[in-house]
C-alpha cells in the first residue's frame, strides 16, 4: 500500500517539476488516444439511439413547423437583401479608406465526444486530434462566442478543450463598447466568469458585450465572450466585474477549432 | 472479485462518467462513478481491492481530465483502503449502511483531492460545498441503485426464465414425460 501511495506522489512531483501544464507525457497522451477512441465509439451510438427518437418525435410536428419555416424564411429573404446592401456599402468604404482586409479565420468543425472524467474540472473532449493538425493552445469557438483552448497533447484522433468557465482558465478580454481592457477568467461560481484588471475609472455597465481582445496569444479578436451580469467598485484599482457566458457550456455539441494565430474577425464588430 | 471484473467495472464507470453522466445530470455532473465503483469494491474485496480500484480509476480518471495524473488516482486508493478497513471493522450489511459509507467516502475523497491540490497549485480545481454535498448525496443514491441492481438482476434472473424451465421439468417429471 506504501509502494503504491509513493509511487503515486512520485509520479505527481514529477509533474510538477515539469509544468507548464500544457505538456504531456506519451503515455499520458496513448493512454488519452485509446480512451478516447471507446468514447467517440460510445458518443456515435448515444447519438444513434437520439437521432432516432427525435426524429420519430419531431416528425410529428413537422408540418405546422414547416409553415412557420416558411413564413420565417420570407422574413429573412427580404432582411438579407438588406445585410447584402449593406456589405456591398461598407466594402465600398473600407477601400476608399484603404482599411488593411481581414482574414477570415481558418476553422475545423468537431465534435463533443465527451466530458471531463472529474466534476472538478471543466474540460470537453473532442473528436479531432493531432492527424487534424490540432496542438495546444488553439482556440475553440462555437457560434455563440468562445468555447476554450486546447491543452494537452493531443491523441491522434481526439483532443482536450480547455473550457473559458475552468478556474484554470483566462483570456484577454475588452468591453466592446468603451474598449476597456481586462482578463477574463473562471470563477469559483460554476457558470459565471470573472472580469478582472478593469480599472475603478473605466465605465462598465451590467449588459455591457465582452469580446476577445486578441492579446494573449490565444483566442482571435473580436469573438463574443459574455456580457456584464454584475459591476461593482473594488477596494484597490480594479472593479469587480461578472461576467455571463453567452455560450451554454453544458449543452454543447459541435464546436469549431480555430486553426491559424490569432485572426481577426472580419469587421470585428462583437455581437450585433 | 476479480482483476479483469474489476477493470471492466473501472472502464464501464469511466466511459458512463464521461459520455452518459452530462446527459443525467444536465451537464452540471456532481457525480463520480468512479468513487462510487471504489467504494463498493472496497466494500466487498476489502482494503487491497480498494486500493488497486482506486489507483486504476483514479490514475485514468486523471488522465482523461485536465489535472494533475495521480492527484485523483491518490485520493481514490486512500479511500479505497480506508473503506476496506472499515469494513473489516464494523458489519456493513444493510443498504443504509452503504448509503452512510458512500457519503463519508465522497467528502474523505474531495478531502484529499482538494487538500493535493492546495499543496500544488495556487488557482486549483472549481472548490465549492454546495458541488461536494451534491455530489455527496447523488454518489449515495447512485451507489444504493447500484448495489440493488447488482442483488436485483441475479435474483430475476433465477426466479425468471430459469425458475420457469424447472418448474415444468419437474412438472413433465411428474407425468412421465421425457
Amino acid at each position: 500500500m506504501l509502494a503504491v501511495i509513493l509511487g503515486h506522489v512520485l509520479l505527481i512531483s514529477a509533474q510538477v517539476n515539469a509544468r507548464p501544464s500544457s505538456n504531456s507525457s506519451a503515455l499520458e497522451t496513448a493512454t488519452f488516444g485509446v480512451l478516447s477512441e471507446a468514447q467517440r465509439v460510445i458518443t456515435a451510438s448515444l447519438d444513434n439511439v437520439r437521432a432516432v427518437w427525435t426524429g420519430y418525435v419531431e416528425l410529428r410536428a413537422v408540418r405546422s413547423e414547416n409553415e412557420a419555416l416558411r413564413h420565417d424564411i420570407a422574413g429573412l429573404e427580404f432582411e438579407l437583401q438588406q445585410q447584402r446592401a449593406l456589405a456591398e456599402e461598407t466594402h465600398k468604404l473600407q477601400q476608399l479608406l484603404e482599411l488593411r482586409e481581414h482574414v477570415e479565420p481558418e476553422t475545423l468543425s468537431a465534435r463533443v465526444i465527451a466530458a471531463d472524467a472529474t466534476p472538478w474540472f471543466r474540460t470537453l473532449t473532442i473528436d479531432r486530434g493531432a492527424s487534424d493538425g490540432i496542438r495546444s493552445d488553439l482556440a475553440v469557438i462555437a457560434p455563440k462566442g468562445v468555447v476554450g483552448r486546447v491543452i494537452g497533447l493531443p491523441g491522434p484522433r481526439a483532443a482536450k478543450v480547455q473550457l473559458l468557465i475552468d478556474r484554470n482558465a483566462a483570456a484577454g478580454a475588452l468591453i466592446e463598447r468603451t474598449r476597456a481592457v481586462g482578463v477574463v477568467m473562471g470563477s469559483d461560481d460554476e457558470s459565471t466568469l470573472r472580469l478582472e484588471y478593469v480599472s475603478n475609472l473605466e465605465d462598465v455597465k451590467v449588459g455591457d458585450v465582452v469580446v476577445t481582445a486578441g492579446i494573449d496569444g490565444i483566442y482571435p479578436k473580436g469573438f463574443v465572450i459574455g456580457t456584464v451580469d454584475h459591476v461593482e467598485l473594488g477596494s484597490g484599482l480594479y472593479k469587480g466585474i461578472r461576467v455571463d457566458p453567452v455560450v451554454e457550456f453544458s449543452q454543447l455539441e459541435d464546436v469549431l477549432v480555430v486553426m491559424t494565430d490569432q485572426p481577426t474577425v472580419p469587421g470585428f464588430t462583437g455581437m450585433e | 472479485m476479480s482483476a479483469i471484473r474489476i477493470g471492466f467495472t473501472i472502464a464501464l464507470a469511466l466511459m458512463a462518467q464521461t459520455t452518459l453522466a452530462r446527459f443525467l445530470v444536465d451537464g452540471d455532473t456532481h457525480v463520480d462513478l468512479v468513487l462510487v465503483t471504489v467504494v463498493l469494491a472496497a466494500l466487498s474485496g476489502g482494503s487491497i481491492v480498494g486500493l488497486w480500484t482506486g489507483t486504476v480509476g483514479g490514475l485514468f480518471q486523471d488522465v482523461l481530465s485536465g489535472g494533475i495524473v495521480g492527484v485523483s488516482g491518490l485520493a481514490k486508493s486512500i479511500v479505497g483502503v480506508l473503506v476496506g478497513v472499515v469494513v473489516a471493522q464494523f458489519v456493513v450489511s444493510t443498504v443504509w449502511h452503504r448509503a452512510v459509507i458512500l457519503a463519508l467516502a465522497t467528502i474523505a475523497h474531495a478531502l484529499f483531492f482538494f487538500g493535493v491540490y492546495a499543496f500544488l497549485e495556487p488557482v486549483g480545481p472549481i472548490f465549492s460545498v454546495a458541488g461536494i454535498l451534491a455530489q455527496v448525496i447523488t454518489n449515495a443514491i447512485v451507489g444504493i441503485v447500484a448495489v440493488a441492481l447488482i442483488n436485483f438482476v441475479p435474483t430475476v434472473i433465477e426466479r425468471g426464465p430459469f425458475r420457469r424451465a424447472s418448474l415444468s421439468r419437474r412438472w413433465n417429471a411428474d407425468r412421465g414425460v421425457r
